[in-house]
């Protein structure tokens, strides 16, 4: 069946989308879609995420992981407080894990096994540029490759925060 | 989300603006070589980064691009006679060679040199495969001639078609690195379009619709590359290169022509798609060259003689609520090209991208847009060269692979996704 065009009405079709009708678009503020948990898996990347931390974030929490073994993962706040992985997935909506080595590979594991249980959005940036050997990036790449849904092999600090603002976390 | 005074720069290509100069370090499509058939053709109207210009091939054969508008009282080349030599304004007979320059003015005296202090703005225009191609930067800065592949094989391996798509350059661009759209937008083409089914690529695609994605950094630009489950301890990767600012690959099917697309801003609020296919190591055959011509795979049915597309704006895309029912069409349009133009267009002239809500499947998008910015402000801050224009940087493919599930995309496909003379692409 094929719509006819009904010139009285451009709001009724297609043509709605021209410069004017755009006027018309219902403008309310947007909400904080995600509520973002970004980790650093190892040393290298907690850095970065300290200083990303810093800059203003509307639903953002910032961790390095501590340790893991298996499915078990030790998580503290960039700030060096506790924290417990089950809560902080629990309100997650999207993890995005920091690397620069595959020095976290145990935490990337635990960390992708959680989120995938629990149906929460994975990201993966390693941090290279310069910044860490070709193949410590490499191994970090392969480390974090099964567990993040998107993975930036090629990243850099700019990057994360691109990411980030870009979710809207 | 993206902050408004970047979404300005990105999506504002007129002269002087960041994006404009940025636009103008490359050579670009200015229109296809059909559209100037024959020596003394007539000339033809196009705009292009918002300025209005004429395309003409003269008597000798000669092309030219140059200010739509005569110099005199500012009436339109378009209407010029095309005359032994150059484009004769038909108001009071003053007439341009291919250089702009002013050859004849016929009311001043027969030795005056009046006309040599008169030039019209003009770029070159260069024949290479089936485009028209132009340079409209500083012309001490012109870069070597593109190096595309489509554009380079035999007049019998490729084909390009344009279309003009009513919105922002930028988001019509974007469409061409978004690989997670096609398992719904076009997911009645995988298994119906003639340049697209029966390969067995498309059988991972449509089983398994939510892939893995890797965005990573080329000498150009990106290389995007979406994996998906294959046989046991194996993916299947598809990876999309774009080489900046406005070049894209689509990764192939089987041994269909491979495919892909230049986005060129008209002016801010519309841009011509350029969708070429090609074959690296034999001819197009008859079947695949008509269904191109037909508007099948990425090319549309445009109304004769012109570039738009017979389903547009105007008439809701033809919309077939019908098929939209039954899958055969999944958003109720026909074909990839207007699957892909009919929602980019819905977004509004340019799209206000404060108001998305991005996902990290998006990176892609994320990345490119963050490249562009990047690149468009170091031009201007820096006088930085921006990546694309060298022509080592065109030497590049689409591809789609089967790889062992440890393998790094690039380091297992680093040979497949550039051009190789003579050896066909790699596809699935």
């Amino acid at each position: 069946m094929t719509v006819a065009l009904d010139t009285s009405l451009p709001s009724s079709c297609a043509r709605a989308a021209s410069a004017q009708e755009s006027r018309y678009r219902i403008d309310r503020p947007i909400a904080p879609s995600r509520a973002g948990r970004i980790v650093a898996l190892d040393d290298g990347a907690a850095e970065v995420v300290a200083r990303t931390a810093r800059l203003e974030w509307a639903n953002a929490r910032f961790y390095v992981c501590a340790s893991a073994d298996g499915d078990d993962l030790v998580l503290r706040g960039i700030d060096g407080g506790p924290a417990t992985l089950a809560d902080e997935l629990a309100s997650a909506s999207v993890v995005v894990m920091v690397a620069t080595s595959d020095s976290g590979a145990g935490c990337a594991y635990a960390l992708g096994k959680a989120c995938w249980e629990r149906g929460i959005q994975t990201a993966g940036l390693v941090l290279g540029n310069g910044t860490h050997s070709g193949t410590a990036a490499a191994a970090a790449v392969a480390a974090l490759r099964p567990h993040a849904r998107v993975l930036l092999p090629d990243a850099d600090e700019l990057d994360v925060i691109d990411i980030l603002t870009a979710l809207r976390v | 989300m993206l902050r408004k005074e970047i979404n300005d720069v990105l999506t504002r290509t007129g002269p002087g603006t960041p994006m404009g100069e940025m636009f103008r370090q490359y050579w670009i499509p200015a229109c296809l070589a059909e559209e100037l058939p024959e020596d003394g053709a007539p000339p033809v109207r196009l705009k292009l980064l918002g300025e209005r210009l004429v395309a003409f091939r003269d008597s000798y054969g000669r092309y030219g691009l140059i200010d739509e508008f005569c110099a005199h009282r500012g009436a339109s080349l378009w209407f010029g006679r095309n005359e032994e030599g150059g484009i004769r304004c038909p108001y009071h007979g003053w007439k341009y060679d291919t250089t702009g320059q002013c050859v004849e003015v016929p009311s001043e005296a027969d030795n005056s040199s009046f006309a040599e202090n008169v030039k019209l703005t003009a770029y070159p225009l260069v024949k290479i495969g089936d485009v028209l191609w132009t340079y409209m930067g500083d012309p001490e800065k012109q870069p070597p001639l593109p190096e595309w592949e489509f554009a380079l094989v035999p007049p019998e391996q490729t084909y390009t078609s344009k279309r003009w798509q009513q919105c922002n350059w930028l988001q019509a661009f974007e469409g061409g690195i978004d690989s997670s759209h096609v398992t719904f937008l076009h997911s009645g083409g995988l298994k119906s379009d003639p340049l697209f089914k029966g390969a067995k690529g498309n059988q991972y695609n449509l089983n398994d619709t939510k892939p893995f994605f890797e965005v990573a950094d080329s000498e150009g630009g990106l290389f995007v590359g979406a994996r998906r489950n294959a046989e046991e301890g194996q993916y299947y990767w598809r990876i999309t290169p774009w080489v900046m600012p406005n070049f894209t690959m689509v990764p192939p099917r089987g041994d269909h022509p491979i495919h892909g697309h230049f986005w060129v801003p008209i002016d801010d609020e519309n841009c011509w798609a350029y969708s070429f296919d090609y074959h690296p190591v034999r001819a197009l055959t008859e079947a695949e060259r008509q269904a191109m011509i037909d508007g099948h795979g990425v090319h549309s049915k445009n109304i004769p003689g012109t570039y738009r597309p017979v389903a547009n704006m105007d008439n809701d895309y033809l919309m077939n609520r019908e098929k939209q029912r039954t899958g055969e069409w999944y958003s109720g349009t026909e074909g990839i090209a207007i699957q892909d133009s009919s929602l980019q267009e819905s977004m509004g002239p340019i799209v206000d991208r404060t108001k998305e809500r991005l996902v990290p499947a998006d990176s892609g998008i994320i990345k490119a847009r963050q490249k562009l910015y990047r690149a468009a402000t170091a031009l201007r801050d820096k006088g930085v060269t921006p990546p694309g224009v060298n022509p080592e940087h065109h030497h590049v493919r689409s591809a789609a692979v089967v790889l062992p599930q440890k393998e790094a995309f690039l380091d297992a496909a680093s040979e497949d996704v550039k051009v190789r003379p003579g050896m066909p692409v790699s596809s699935v």
